[in-house]
């Protein structure tokens, strides 16, 4: 649903049968509403009171509708306009600035209401002539013009799902972290809902750990990859160090990757797999030099599957293509996001924290953890649309792979 | 009431009017005549207000606005053709000692046309000619119970022509000129509705008055004089009137309604 309203209507609606007349004309419609008050007279000759919120698909849907309602007396509630204020200086917003949610917004300017051009939670609304600008604090420029308090903004709530046909449903999305849930099915409900929203164009973010690597999914995903199945990567500089690790070298953190025993002076492995990506310059460099042969970032290279390293402070190396100003990693990670519909978060913490910050709410997200404490956090920073799955992430990457590819 | 003597066709602003089809003055005065015989040989006291010309619908007194008791609710027409009647209204019931109450924001309203009390409630048509915000208005302004009805039939454009209250139990009724949902709520509110025929409806027998125990009609079917049989029903052709799209009903404004 991408347009709303917000209706009000006042009167004898209950005897006069308006208030069923209205929801009627709303439902038949086509259109989703909610009650938001409803104030019953207290006598006879009191008029009672209703306020509806109005969703739509379209801007045409709502503006027919509206017009169907207008003659029962059900009119669009006159909000004020947002109250704006200019930035005092670079990189901080007036006081009471308004705080974004990760939903779409919209916002009025002069009695019309302008969408704001992405969904990132936590962040703050600037102004720019007809422009609603979602902007991280940090990039907010001194005389920007920001919206203040909640008065003239408007936040849209994510459609419910309304079918449980197989494979189109996303009802058994709840939210909740699913420690007692039968993995299988659930895994092939993910790979149901990977292959749907794939098939109508929608792109998939992957969002890896090194865990991944040191458990073995690593072909798993390199073929993932491969077949096309992975739009774009997010993940850290230990996550690529130990994938290319096994790929030149056999070993994961100096731990073999098929017999699981230390290598012998293993524990340098990985420092030397980052030096030989300084060596190149950079990963796609190994690749096109024929250096690099497998692996995910061979893959993603080869797929030209984008990918956003983030550093850390526990980085060792790092390796060139690993961004290591963490706002500037921010904005490569956003850069990625349009047309991801479905995110994988696999065995991450640190990188699946951040990337729920800059998700919309709208993107389906399967966060996959052995440790319930990632998936909890992760509801409780607002990222409330995240479907946690508590397991051993190597099998459920098998298992989707499996559902994906064979 | 108000004499006929500048009545006419002259606009067209109901599927009634045409003006290849005009009213014949010596005619419509003297159906005008015999309806006020008829009215104060039933009892009734006729006051009149002076015709204006240039405001041929100005006879059409029911549209003037709503008398509820010492307080008067004035109209505002929706069609421009009608508004020059406003002034003339006002100007009527403030001298004659009415208070004026206006509704808020000036809704579309087209008086006891659109809004007929019956037992403790107030009976309204919206959609054609009155908007529904009037009916929330005049609640507030009366503290009165109204009970909306959509119009869905452009030849029956106001309430008057749909609905005859005709005592505490019994009312006349044209339901297929009501929405379905209309069709329900008078279904609740009236314990005997006597439903017309679609030509009875069409001759605009629930366009009439009621005064006592008689009850003025523009016409009458054998049937309805049967169901009626307790009333003194006395037929007072206005087939003029009809050219305009008015019956026995619309030529007047009863002074006495409002609560007792």
């Amino acid at each position: 649903m991408t347009a709303s309203a917000i209706v009000q209507v006042e009167g004898h609606i209950i005897d006069s049968l308006i208030l069923a007349k209205i929801l009627d004309v709303i439902v038949e419609s086509g259109a989703d509403y909610r009650m938001l008050d409803f104030e019953v007279g207290r006598s006879h000759t009191d008029p009672s009171h209703a306020r509806i919120e109005l969703h739509t698909q379209t801007h045409e849907a709502l503006a027919q509708l509206l017009e169907d309602l207008h003659p029962h007396g059900a009119h669009p509630v006159d909000e004020p306009d947002a109250r704006l204020e200019a930035a005092p200086s670079d990189g901080v917003l007036p006081v009471g600035f308004y705080s974004t949610t990760n939903l779409p917004t919209s916002v009025k300017i002069e009695g019309r209401w302008y969408d704001v051009d992405r969904d990132e939670m936590d962040c703050a609304l600037v102004v720019d002539g007809d422009a609603v600008r979602n902007t991280p604090m940090s990039k907010v420029r001194r005389g920007e013009r920001v919206v203040i308090g909640v008065a003239g903004v408007k936040v849209i709530p994510l459609e419910k799902p309304r079918e449980v046909t197989p494979g189109e449903s996303f009802a058994f999305m709840t939210s909740e972290i699913s420690s007692e849930k039968p993995k299988g099915l659930l895994v092939a409900e993910v790979a149901r809902r990977i292959q749907h929203i794939k098939a109508e164009g929608g792109r998939l973010l992957l969002v890896a750990g090194p865990a991944l690597i040191h458990t073995g999914s690593g072909p798993d995903l390199a073929r993932l990859v491969r077949e096309g199945w992975v739009d774009v990567l997010f993940a850290g500089n230990g996550f690529a160090t130990h994938d290319i690790e096994s790929a030149l070298l056999g070993t994961s953190l100096g731990i073999s990757v098929k017999e699981g025993v230390p290598d012998e002076g293993g524990h340098a492995n990985h420092l030397r797999a980052i030096n030989e990506v300084r060596r190149w310059g950079s990963i796609r460099s190994g690749v096109e030099s024929g250096e690099l042969h497998a692996g995910v970032m061979y893959e993603c290279v080869r797929a030209a599957a984008p990918f956003v390293l983030a550093g850390s402070l526990r980085d060792d190396g790092p390796l060139p293509d690993v961004i290591t100003d963490v706002m500037a990693a921010q904005d490569a990670m956003r850069g990625q996001l349009d047309g991801v519909r479905v995110a994988l978060m696999l065995a991450s913490t640190l990188h699946a924290i951040a990337t729920g910050n800059l998700l919309p709410a709208s993107v389906e997200t399967y966060c996959v953890d052995i440790n319930q404490a990632v998936v909890t956090k992760l509801a409780d920073r607002g990222s409330h649309q995240v479907l946690g799955i508590v397991t051993d992430v190597g099998l459920f990457v098998s298992q989707l792979t499996s559902h994906l590819c064979d | 009431m108000c004499p006929a003597q500048h009545f006419g066709v002259l606009y067209e602003i109901n599927p009634w009017m045409s003006r290849s089809v005009p009213a014949d003055p010596s005619h419509s005065m003297a159906q005008w005549e015999a309806l006020v015989e008829t009215l104060r040989g039933a009892g009734a006291a006729v006051e009149v207000l002076d015709p204006v010309e240039g405001l041929p619908d100005m006879v059409f007194t029911a549209n003037a606005g709503l008398v509820w008791r010492e307080r008067f609710v004035p109209s505002r027409f929706t069609h421009p053709e009608r508004a020059g009647e406003e002034p003339h209204y006002r100007r009527w019931f403030r001298s004659n000692g009415w208070s004026l109450v206006d509704l808020h924001n000036k809704p579309h309203f087209e008086g006891a046309g659109d809004a007929l009390p019956f037992r403790d409630r107030i009976v309204a048509g919206y959609r054609i000619r009155s908007e529904f915000e009037a009916h929330t208005a005049l609640a507030k302004a009366l503290d009165v119970e109204v009970l909306s009805l959509e119009l869905v039939d452009q030849r029956f454009y106001h309430v008057d022509l749909t609905f005859c209250p005709l005592d505490e139990r019994r009312a006349l009724c044209v339901p297929q000129a009501w929405d379905a949902y209309g069709r329900d709520v008078i279904k609740a509110a009236v314990p005997e509705p006597i439903d017309l025929e679609p030509d009875e409806a069409l001759a605009f027998c629930a366009n009439s008055i009621v005064v006592g125990d008689v009850i003025v009609m523009p016409s009458c079917s054998d049937r309805l004089r049967r169901l009626l049989d307790d009333f003194d029903v006395r037929v007072c052709p206005v087939d003029e009137f009809l050219k305009a799209g008015g019956g026995v009903r619309c030529l007047t404004l009863a002074l006495d309604m409002g609560p007792s």
